[in-house]
């Protein structure tokens, strides 16, 4: 399952701090045509290549969905950052 | 060192065996070591997350402690190396080439996903603690955690 959204969460001890959440499948619905449009120049590229677009296509889909369940969070006394992709 | 061989090797310098019978005695135990109470005996799960964790402790005036806690998803790691198998044979040869003169002699060819399920296996609990001396700064202590859960 790819991810659909991402948590970014900067906190600041002197100012106001940021809550975001990012709609990634917004993101996806955006991409989907413009790769459609872009995949006869994909597919060019994987033939230069000489990689199998198919498997470049899977490989591409299997780092998309894992991302979900990432977490990083830098924290300092006076910032932290959090960012989680669900 | 796990108690058995310690024992060994006690027995051995008090001369209660010779060197070969330690030799046969601690190979018998590396072979079938001893059922520890708990989940140690039961097939160990699968791991899900990479984590890496870095604790700093400054001794510094209004500086206090530095923490960053990463969990990546082992998924994104697989990905990760199936991608690099995609990289064509030209740029493969560039970015070792550029490796090597980094001095990490290193064939991006050769990782593949059963590597890292060898590493991660190996990667039970890595800490590294490392020391901070800067000029302009108070001396700090640095603590890395790289694990698997």
């Amino acid at each position: 399952m790819i991810p659909l959204l991402a948590v970014v969460h900067v906190r600041n001890k002197r100012g106001p701090g940021l809550h975001l959440w990012v709609p990634l499948f917004l993101l996806w619905l955006l991409l989907a045509p413009a790769i459609l449009l872009l995949s006869p120049l994909i597919l060019v590229a994987c033939l230069a290549g000489r990689v199998d677009p198919l498997r470049a296509l899977s490989i591409v889909w299997q780092v998309c969905a894992g991302l979900t369940n990432t977490y990083i969070e830098v924290s300092h006394p006076g910032v932290s950052v959090l960012i989680r992709v669900v | 060192m796990n108690e058995n061989r310690r024992q060994i090797l006690e027995m051995l310098s008090a001369g209660q065996v010779n060197a070969d019978e330690a030799e046969r005695l601690i190979s018998a135990v590396e072979k079938d070591p001893p059922p520890s109470n708990g989940s140690a005996s039961s097939p160990k799960a699968k791991a899900k997350y990479l984590r890496v964790v870095v604790e700093s402790e400054e001794d510094g005036r209004d500086h206090g402690p530095v923490k960053v806690n990463v969990r990546v998803p082992m998924q994104l790691l697989r990905a990760g190396v199936k991608l690099a198998g995609l990289i064509p044979a030209q740029a493969r040869d560039q970015v070792n080439a550029a490796m090597r003169e980094h001095g990490m002699a290193f064939d991006l060819s050769q990782i593949r996903p059963e590597n890292l399920e060898e590493l991660v296996e190996q990667l039970n609990d890595l800490s590294v603690d490392v020391d901070v001396d800067d000029a302009d700064k108070a001396k700090s202590k640095v603590k890395v955690k790289v694990f698997c859960e």
